[in-house]
């Protein structure tokens, strides 16, 4: 559009009058819908909180919603969903950052068409297809290596959302890796040493700050991550250190439990409410901390 | 890029090791899928409903769900979305409180889809009385959207130069005409893409559904909003925790109906995109 757009002093003063409003109207639905979603989830935690008490929701460690004295301890919950995540980076995040690495430094022009194809569309499987695959194909991988593992098991669900968490480390740590200035390169060469040994000892550390802030991330996505963790890991809410077995985490009570059918108002349905308030502060907790190690790195390189 | 050292140091071969099993475990699972779906590659599996017997059932209903979930939300969180984008960076003034629109836009931007679906079953399934319909799938999608519209659209509007802005007040364009001629031309390819990516994300959502209630066994297609709330994310969940192998194949059929509708979308969203670049001229 040119000059020849900006003529019609009719429409322009009609279209003028309107849209600053309409716009407004839109910003004030969508502000007020969001605002509702938070203060929904905190009305409903907090009156989840005034039956059971808060010191007790946060450190017994029986979590029985449903049994004839219910106990609310969220720890087994937590604890499963620390798991996965940590599990999950284990996997992903080496072979991410590797990847990223590669396609960055190494991959000729063909290789890298086809990685970042594969990459791209690896992200845009749904998860619930993940779920599938992790049920149908990981864990009978897993048992036929280790006869005693559990039909559901942690293992197969970490190793299904290291996979699945593998896109957001490889396209954030490879644009972290883009945005350290090639000069870097040009200077560690120069200086006669290897393009490996650049690489490893001045570009990654370089982009140290980025990487670290892409693996809160994919942790983050982890956290959140309900449908591979229902579908393999299983409804066995126990502390338990073995991959073998099976667990539940914050985000498969609520997928699991829930179905829509609990009453209104009952302890059961409060429940909802306070896990995923718990998964709201874990998930900020870790962008946030992610965003603060990111400022601190880039300060570090740019001295 | 091509300096003589290339390609042949420890580093690189670990780097090329890894990437070459991310390349394996994405061929497997697409490997796997289809391999797994064989049984079921047939137009009537689009279109039947839902059976107890393996071998009739179908994703026709499941899909049909989807469709309508996916027009939902694209009718309410795009216009909404982009509106409030528009809003934000073009109109507002640059104060405290739209830093802080701002930033809470990005915090929402991560919060986990399940959490969206305990909210949307207090305020859409109950609150307002919706039921597990369509609308209530729908409306909760689109809330889920939300942030993610925002937040890309507003990237790209602000990526249009501030030249473009003041040539056109230059020439006596009022603001309206300044963001509907210069600024939504030149940013539409960004929220084009970032509408797509938000709407593909939301369409394949189980969780929050799951959440809302969505129909376990639906055998007739949902005609309109007020319908049972079913899709094709939920279909494949009921079918995988069937442990029977032939519910297996149907889920991993319904699995690929679902990555054909997402593909879908994109395409459309490239069509979009190339028309644009033709009419800018």
């Amino acid at each position: 559009m040119t000059v020849a757009g900006l003529s019609g002093a009719g429409s322009r003063a009609l279209g003028d009058r309107l849209a600053g409003p309409a716009l407004l109207a839109c910003t004030v639905v969508a502000v007020g819908t969001l605002v509702a979603v938070v203060g929904v989830l905190g009305v409903e935690t907090g009156r989840f909180l005034t039956q059971v008490s808060p010191v007790r929701f946060v450190t017994e460690v029986d979590w029985l919603p449903v049994a004839e004295e219910p106990r609310f301890g969220v720890l087994p919950l937590l604890a499963a969903t620390a798991q996965i995540a940590v599990g999950a980076a284990v996997f992903g995040v080496p072979f991410g950052l590797m990847t990223a690495i590669y396609l960055e430094h190494y991959a000729g022009a063909r290789a890298e068409r086809v990685l970042t194809a594969a990459t791209a569309l690896l992200a845009g499987v749904p998860t619930v297809v993940y779920g599938y695959f992790a049920l149908n194909f990981v864990t009978p991988a897993i048992r036929g290596r280790w006869p005693g593992t559990e039909a559901f098991n942690a293992l197969s669900a970490c190793l299904t959302v290291g996979l699945m968490i593998l896109p957001t480390v490889v396209v954030l740590s490879r644009s972290a890796l883009k945005s350290v200035p090639p000069a870097l390169m040009e200077a560690g060469l120069a200086l006669g040493a290897g393009r490996g040994r650049v690489v490893a000892r001045v570009l990654v550390p370089a982009a140290s700050g980025g990487i670290v802030a892409a693996v809160f991330l994919a942790m983050a996505r982890a956290v959140g991550e309900t449908m591979i963790v229902t579908l393999a890991a299983g409804n066995q809410a126990q502390l338990t250190w073995s991959p073998l077995e099976g667990l539940r985490t914050l985000t498969a009570f609520i997928a699991q439990s829930s179905l829509g059918d609990a009453p209104t108002g009952t302890l059961q349905y409060g429940a909802f409410f306070a896990v995923s308030a718990v998964l709201l502060v874990v998930c900020w907790g870790l962008q946030a901390s992610g965003r603060f190690l990111a400022s601190r790195g880039r300060g570090a390189t740019a001295r | 890029m091509n300096a003589p050292t290339r390609r042949r140091d420890t580093l690189g071969i670990a780097c090329g090791a890894a990437a070459a099993a991310v390349m394996a475990a994405f061929v497997l699972l697409a490997v796997f899928l289809l391999g797994e779906a064989r049984s079921v590659a047939n137009p009537a599996f689009l279109l039947d409903a839902p059976s107890r017997a393996a071998d009739r059932a179908g994703v026709g209903p499941a899909l049909a769900g989807t469709l309508w979930l996916a027009m939902l939300t694209a009718a309410l969180a795009l216009p909404i979305g982009i509106g409030t984008a528009i809003y934000l960076e073009e109109y507002a003034s640059r104060n405290r409180l739209a830093a802080l629109v701002g930033s809470a836009l990005a915090g929402l931007t991560g919060v986990p889809s399940v959490v969206y679906g305990v909210a949307g079953l207090a305020l859409f399934v109950r609150g307002l009385g919706m039921g597990p319909s369509i609308l209530a799938g729908g409306c909760t999608l689109a809330v889920l959207a939300l942030p993610t519209v925002i937040v890309t659209s507003r990237v790209a509007i602000r990526a249009v130069p501030e030249e473009m802005r003041l040539a056109a007040y230059s020439l006596g364009a009022t603001r309206w005409q300044v963001v509907r001629g210069e600024v939504l031309p030149a940013a539409a390819p960004g929220i084009v893409a970032g509408s797509c990516h938000a709407l593909t994300r939301t369409i394949g959502e189980a969780a929050p559904l799951l959440v809302l209630g969505a129909a376990a066994f639906m055998t007739f297609a949902p005609h309109g909003p007020g319908d049972p709330l079913t899709s094709l994310p939920t279909r494949i969940f009921a079918w995988t925790t069937r442990s029977e192998q032939d519910f297996a194949a149907l889920a991993a059929g319904a699995g690929i109906a679902l990555l054909l509708v997402l593909l879908l979308v994109n395409l459309a969203a490239l069509a979009v995109r190339r028309r644009m670049r033709g009419g800018a001229r």
